[in-house]
């Protein structure tokens, strides 16, 4: 993929000369008459499409495989030509018999091949290039007609589960013609539990009902095709809009015929939004007093509560310490650990606006002691993983490909990457008095980037936006701040918006959150828009998103599905559980056993949730079995959500939860000698853990638990109150175990 | 490859002194033993008052009395009932015409006066907590309008209290790192419940306004939760009234600060910045010379002056806000405008650029080693020349180029521009050894002298608007038997020495000294004090924590008059006289009171015009040694010059050996008696069993007292047992690297004898 290379006069002059040798610089009548192939419209395009150009082949980085190199997905057809022609002397095309060349014959596996056969004999793709190298394998001239747009027929349409949809990719080009290319291109479903698509542009919608959208791609083009997926079931009843949320979600649910879930009850909603927002259960007192409180605003009063309280700055500190890489690689890094962390929880505290937030980061200066977001210059140093990280997380684009070539799927250039990276040519850094700490500082001068292909400097633009000129004494990264921030910044919003959304529902309404690109639209345009403009227009307030989202009834639905929308794992008509976080269910853990975690260097009764970096992962195989980041990664997908043997392992007999079980000042122990009756005590604690009264056949099966005798291995029986507190053991540990109690659902 | 781990690194210490002359050591640590006061609990007091405090510190042995660097503030011993002083236990009193500040305080030691602490005075009420105060349930009330003297533990959270009013406004100060604390504080004001309301974590203030009637907490902690002694603070709680400006507790001033302000400057700039003020349209129009005051605010601030000159001009630029302790990175830019022909907007072009103010020496590296002074002299402020080319309007433009993102309105400068000034400010700190290893606990050290012993202050200058003349070094009133020889800073030169010596016999004595530089500009005698800085901790690693330097107030210096130093150099005449191009012999007499490793010592030469002399081995067997001065190769010039010798050592020293002798003679004294005590017991539990019933009880009596007395002899014993095994150890010889200076002699260089 990282081939950098310039063109050498020299091979061209000998190209030439081959080329005359062979008599084909000039063309008879009657080749002239037929449709001359084009290299670049027509053979590069069979490349793409049977895969010879893919990273994993002929484009691999260094040579592509077996000393034939193409270029990654035929973005440089000049040297893909050159490869063909001038190397293996000369043996890939035979202009006298082109049947015998070497790219048509390990092509179409009529000589062994790696890639097996990907060209058959007799194919529509083998008479092309075998035409082309007839006419005399020429490269295209500078007149020849060039991509300038791809469509997709139809664009969208209501497709019935099962159904199937052909798709047609027309090409239009520079002298206004325009081809059908359906063939040639390549055609990709976003979601392929809901939809296949075959190679020729079938697509094949399955049994799961939403939006689906088919990407196709065309040299370097890139066309979407969106389906609605109607379950078409009846919608009979709604809850009630709350706000613009519900109206966006419920109206899809309504257009989809997927019919919601009800809003869930006061204990699920309790605790459900207390882990979304505090990252935290809810303590047993405010368990009673919601659910003693009768007023019909109390929900509401309960999400203003926790976004005043600091459990929130800290829940959603640990969010974003994580993407913003808070790593400990060293001890030194103790200090400016601590103190990024600290300015990421103050920040939410305070309720900074967040396109300040990204401001004071992006633009930082100074040390990590004065200005703490400086930190994240030490930890990212390099420019090019700063607009990386910039762009996938604050913006929810991904760059990467385009620094060594056009993105595949997207609309970035090279240009577009190193213009970019311009904005980030101007930090400057000198030593400051800490070991591997540098001070940030704004560098007077004009800020551009070097195209590593083109040697073009190029000055600073944000993403295709074109920017007044920054003058050298002017921080292009202010700059960059002023552009996210505008009203019309079509990113910035959206990616934090969707990432929210997908902290709430698990699922963003683009998937991956951090990937927004035209060719992966949202499941709901309607509501991303209407969040985006809330957010805009609260002046980048994320309390104020929070409670937009957490007083819907869409987020207040059930989570039990109903008959019609088990299915439904994208349009939100019933709540998404979702296992707890590692650091979340450690944290309950010590809640519901009534005991606490230690960690090295931190006050006694820290939570785990409050960690400032990733170092305690080191010392707690809970955290590393349940999944806590590392900090490595711009990506929330470094969050290891999935479940695992190991995990089950661990609940069933981790020496650390045996002993909270059995803390000699824990629940257990401290029920056991508790001496109310043994029901109140049993309520208690599901109280506790589900913030919600047992049901009748819970609370019989625990009283008679709890009252079995217990005898010893030799048959003696155990003292009564011994044997309850072992039993409270047991029955805490089940409880733990349990579904509800390790999921927020 | 080995993997050389810090910890590897500082057992196989290996030093070079100076530039250059790398002698490979084994040493345990750096720098002979000196006193160091630590800590003073409380930490300060309210004008007016009496009170007690305890103070703790490193080789406080003997301590005579605790020193202030003002009489207003004077301290006794605190003596138990009996009479006797309580050992590090003092009473203070702080009269009622002492002004609030900060003041320097020293104990006098058996090695001489300590290292600094600061110890600041207020008019609040001084308060303690009374217990601990970890958690909310045990928060201490704090009064309104008092300063709570306390210090964090490890891992700990403290808990105050308060009780306010809707719409009171108040303010939460806690001063920490300016009075020489280790405690990076975050401070926390919450409400009833402990839920976080306002966060300061970077030494700023807490205004804040009450919104509701009722009680709110306060919790302060370190950054990364580190505690103990050295992470003391004083919590300032006092009202406000509303829209008047904050006056924070006081705090030391930045080494850096010693180049501000100019001679002569006012106090109050003459003019002020005006916004808008940001460039295009919007400048600020002002005359040379100018003395503006201004603010970086908001974010991002620029703030643009344009002024007209003419062809040759010379101005000088100089601006302080770093150096007014702010964490700010001046840069200024000037231009000539260019007026835009044919209705064309202006153009303008690039004159000068100024930002950092260079330190005038090498300072030592962020690195594991230590290889130049750790004291940065230099400033991120700004001071340059700007020379005129052309007649014109020129603009300058002032920015922070660490202000891109912060809006703080406190952070302020002060601009003057004006014509050359020629002038200087020095500065001072004891010279240390550079070390290749993260050893910095030598950094803290005071100028206290063992008999016999020299030691160099390093002294630096910054320079003014072109003055280049050589600047020398004084230091008057010093105590009996102390002699001070500057090593002048040459011409256009920043580097000099002051090397301070103290006779052998020296008594013991104190003295606060004056301490100046001097110059000859335009005729004229310029003398400025020179400022000396020092450490605030002595850190054993670099890497560990950050060592924070700092001004101190005054300049001290004593003689321990009780210990002498393990080397003494002296030339054996105050004077050598020699004509260019001859070799000068020096005899040097070597005295020495301890055993060192190796046989002999790498000197190096010191003093204007001689520092090229090569590096020699000064024996440590020989009780003198000659060293010759190639005056030729030296290319030295007729004059007067001071010279001396310096370099790296390793003493086998040892801690108070006359301890051991004293310890050993009340061992021994108790030993003998709870021998003969024994011999009595035993003698009175015979007379027991023999006495007549009679007598039974009167003689089992005497017994029960004699008994009584052998078991508190016996405990004596074992305390004075205990004692000689820590004198024994202390006094155990332990390698020590340290700096071996000689005595300071003159030479003066007659020109060649005309033949």
């Amino acid at each position: 993929m990282f081939t950098h290379r310039t063109r050498s006069p020299w091979r061209w002059t000998r190209l030439l000369g081959l080329l005359a040798v062979a008599g084909l610089l000039t063309v008879s009548p009657a080749q002239a008459a037929e449709r001359p192939v084009s290299f670049t419209n027509d053979v590069v395009p069979i490349f793409t499409k049977v895969g010879c150009n893919l990273g994993s082949c002929h484009a691999k980085a260094n040579g592509g495989r077996n000393g034939f190199e193409l270029s990654l997905l035929g973005f440089e057809p000049r040297e893909d030509y050159e490869h063909i022609i001038l190397e293996a002397r000369g043996r890939r095309v035979m202009f006298e018999n082109p049947d015998k060349s070497l790219l048509l014959l390990k092509g179409s596996g009529q000589i062994s091949h790696g890639g097996g056969t990907r060209i058959p004999l007799n194919s529509e793709n083998y008479a092309t290039i075998r035409d082309w190298i007839r006419q005399g394998a020429r490269m295209d001239g500078p007149q020849l007609a060039h991509l300038v747009d791809l469509e997709v027929t139809p664009t969208h349409g209501t497709l019935a589960r099962r159904a199937t949809q052909q798709l047609q990719a027309i090409a239009r080009y520079s002298d206004g013609t325009r081809r059908d290319v359906t063939k040639l291109a390549l055609f990709e479903s976003n979601d392929a539990a809901m939809a296949e698509v075959s190679s020729g542009g079938l697509v094949k919608i399955l049994e799961l009902p939403g939006r689906v959208a088919v990407m196709v791609r065309f040299q370097g083009r890139v066309a979407v095709f969106n389906a609605a997926v109607p379950l078409g079931a009846a919608v009979t009843t709604l809850p009630p809009a709350r706000n613009f949320v519900d109206e966006a979600v419920f109206s899809n649910l309504k257009e989809l015929g997927i019919p919601p879930a009800p809003v869930c009850d006061d204990a699920t909603f309790l605790r459900r939004v207390t882990l979304d927002i505090a990252g935290r259960l809810p303590t047993l007192a405010e368990t009673d007093a919601f659910l003693a409180d009768t007023s019909s605003d109390k929900r509401d009063r309960w999400i203003d509560n926790l976004l005043q309280s600091p459990d929130y700055a800290d829940f959603f500190a640990n969010k974003w310490a994580a993407v913003l890489k808070n790593r400990r690689d060293t001890a030194g890094d103790l200090d400016s650990n601590f103190a990024f962390y600290a300015w990421i929880r103050d920040s939410l505290l305070a309720n900074k606006p967040y396109d300040q937030f990204v401001r004071e980061l992006l633009g930082a200066t100074g040390t990590v002691e004065d200005n703490p977001p400086v930190a994240w210059y030490k930890r990212v140093k390099d420019p090019k993983t700063q607009i990386e990280d910039i762009a996938q997380l604050f913006l929810g684009v991904r760059m990467q490909c385009a620094q060594c070539h056009h993105h595949p799927f997207e609309r970035w250039s090279q240009d577009d990457y190193y213009a970019f990276a311009a904005f980030f040519s101007q930090v400057g850094r000198k030593p400051s008095g800490k070991q591997n700490e540098d001070l940030i500082f704004h560098k007077r001068g004009l800020a551009t980037a070097t195209n590593i292909k083109t040697q073009a400097a190029l000055t600073p633009a944000a993403l295709g936006d074109p920017m007044a000129p920054i003058t050298p004494g002017e921080d292009p990264r202010l700059k960059l701040a002023d552009w996210m921030g505008s009203p019309k910044n079509p990113f910035f919003a959206k990616a934090l918006v969707n990432r929210y959304w997908k902290h709430f529902f698990q699922r963003g309404l683009i998937e991956p959150e951090d990937d927004i690109r035209d060719s992966n639209p949202p499941s709901n345009p309607e509501l991303l828009a209407a969040l985006e403009k809330q957010f805009i227009t609260s002046g980048f307030d994320l309390k104020a998103l929070v409670r937009v989202i957490t007083r819907s009834n869409a987020y207040q639905l059930s989570s039990v599905p109903n008959a019609e929308n088990l299915g439904d794992h994208q349009n939100y008509s019933r709540y998404y559980p979702r296992r707890l976080q590692a650091e979340m269910l450690l944290d309950a853990i010590d809640h519901l056993a009534g005991t606490r975690t230690d960690f090295a260097n931190l006050p006694p009764g820290t939570r785990a949730i409050a960690l400032p970096d990733n170092s305690y992962n080191r010392s707690s195989t809970f955290l590393r079995v349940f999944g806590r980041p590392e900090a490595q990664s711009v990506c929330e997908c470094e969050r290891v959500q999935t479940s695992s043997l190991a995990q089950s392992l661990h609940l069933l007999n981790a020496g650390d939860l045996r002993a909270k079980l059995a803390h000699p000042t824990g629940r257990a122990a401290q029920l056991a000698k508790d001496t109310r009756p043994l029901d109140a005590r049993v309520r208690e604690l599901y109280r506790i853990a589900f913030a919600r009264e047992p049901r009748p056949d819970e609370l019989k099966t625990a009283l008679a638990y709890l009252t079995e005798p217990l005898t010893t291995a030799t048959g003696q029986k155990i003292p009564e109150p011994q044997a309850l507190r072992e039993n409270l053991q047991d029955l805490l540990w089940a409880l733990m175990t349990t579904k509800e109690f390790l999921f927020n659902h | 490859m080995a993997i050389i781990t810090p910890s590897r690194f500082r057992i196989a210490l290996v030093w070079a002194f100076l530039v250059g002359s790398a002698l490979p050591v084994a040493a345990q640590s750096v720098g002979l033993p000196t006193p160091r006061l630590l800590t003073i609990t409380p930490m300060g007091g309210r004008i007016g008052t009496t009170f007690d405090v305890v103070i703790s510190g490193e080789y406080l042995d003997q301590v005579e009395g605790l020193l202030f660097s003002d009489a207003r503030i004077q301290a006794q011993p605190k003596r138990n009932p009996a009479g006797t002083p309580i050992e590090n236990h003092f009473q203070i009193t702080i009269a009622p015409d002492c002004p609030v500040g900060l003041y320097e305080a020293r104990v006098m030691t058996r090695l001489g006066v300590s290292s600094s602490r600061i110890f600041p005075v207020g008019t609040l009420a001084e308060v303690s907590p009374t217990k601990p105060n970890h958690a909310l349930e045990t928060a201490f009330p704090l009064p309104l309008n008092s300063v709570c003297n306390a210090a964090v533990a490890a891992r700990m959270i403290d808990y105050y209290t308060f009780t306010a009013k809707k719409g009171q406004r108040l303010i939460v100060d806690c001063a920490t790192r300016g009075i020489d604390s280790k405690l990076k504080a975050t401070v926390i004001i919450a409400d009833a419940a402990g839920r976080d309301i306002l966060v300061e974590r970077r030494g700023g203030v807490l205004d804040f306004t009450v919104p509701n009637d009722g009680n709110y907490v306060i919790k302060v902690h370190e950054a990364t939760y580190k505690g103990g002694n050295a992470y003391y603070y004083r919590l300032g709680l006092w009202e406000q009234a509303a829209k008047t400006p904050i006056v924070r507790q006081p705090s030391v001033s930045p080494v850096n600060s010693f180049s501000w302000p100019p001679a002569g400057l006012p106090a109050q700039a003459a003019l002020t910045e005006v916004e808008p003020n940001n460039g295009g349209d919007s400048v600020q129009k002002i005359t040379l010379p100018c003395d503006i005051a201004g603010r970086f605010f908001p974010a991002a601030d620029v703030d643009v002056y344009e002024f007209s000159a003419k062809k040759g001009e010379i101005w000088w630029i100089e601006a302080a806000s770093e150096r007014l302790d702010l964490p700010t990175d001046p840069a200024i830019l000037v231009q000539r405008v260019i007026p835009g022909q044919n209705g064309k907007p202006a153009t303008y072009a690039d004159v000068l650029e100024l930002s950092d103010i260079p330190s005038p020496v090498k300072v030592s590296s962020n690195g594991y080693a230590y290889d130049g002074p750790p004291y940065n002299a230099g400033s991120s402020d700004v001071l340059g020349k700007l020379e005129i080319k052309e007649d014109g309007i020129y603009r300058l433009q002032i920015s922070d180029l660490f202000g891109g993102t912060r809006s703080v309105p406190d952070h302020v400068y002060r601009l003057v521009i004006r014509r050359a000034a020629p002038d200087f400010a020095v500065v001072g700190w004891a010279l240390h050894m550079e070390l290749r290893n993260g050893d910095r606990n030598a950094l803290s050290k005071p100028i206290a002298l063992r008999g016999g012993a020299t030691k160099a202050l390093e002294v630096v200058a910054i320079r003014r608007d072109g003055f280049n003349g050589p600047i020398t070094l004084k230091m008057e009133g010093l105590p009996p038997g102390v002699t001070a020889q500057g090593l002048t800073i040459p011409a256009g030169q920043s580097r000099g020495l002051m090397l301070i010596s103290a006779k052998t016999d020296a008594p013991r004595g104190y003295a606060n000294v004056r301490f100046t530089g001097q110059a000859e500009i335009d005729g004229k005698t310029v003398t400025h004090p020179c400022r000396v800085a020092s450490m605030s901790w002595p850190i054993p690693d670099a890497w560990g924590e950050f060592p924070s330097p700092r001004l101190i107030a005054d300049v001290p210096v004593s003689v321990s008059g009780i210990e002498q130093a393990p080397l003494t150099v002296t030339a054996q005449k105050p004077v050598f006289e020699a004509r260019v191009g001859e070799k000068l012999a020096i005899p040097l007499t070597i005295r020495r009171t301890s055993e060192f490793s190796g046989a002999a010592i790498k000197m190096k030469t010191v003093g204007a015009g001689f520092e090229r002399n090569p590096v020699f081995d000064l024996p440590l067997k020989a009780d003198s040694t000659t060293v010759t001065l190639d005056l030729n190769a030296l290319k030295v010039a007729p004059g007067e010059y001071h010279v001396a010798f310096l370099g790296g050592g390793v003493v086998k020293y040892s801690h108070q050996p006359d301890m051991v002798a004293q310890a050993e003679k009340t061992s021994k004294k108790m030993l003998a008696e709870v021998k003969s005590l024994e011999a009595v017991v035993k003698q009175v539990s015979a007379d027991v069993q023999a006495a007549p019933p009679m007598k039974k009880d009167e003689t089992k009596k005497r017994l029960e007292t004699v008994t009584k007395k052998m078991k508190a002899a016996t405990t004596e014993l074992t305390a004075a047992q205990k004692e000689l095994e820590q004198a024994k150890a202390a006094a155990k010889p332990r390698d020590i690297a340290d700096i071996m200076v000689c005595e300071p002699f003159t030479i003066r260089v007659l020109p060649v004898e005309k033949k």
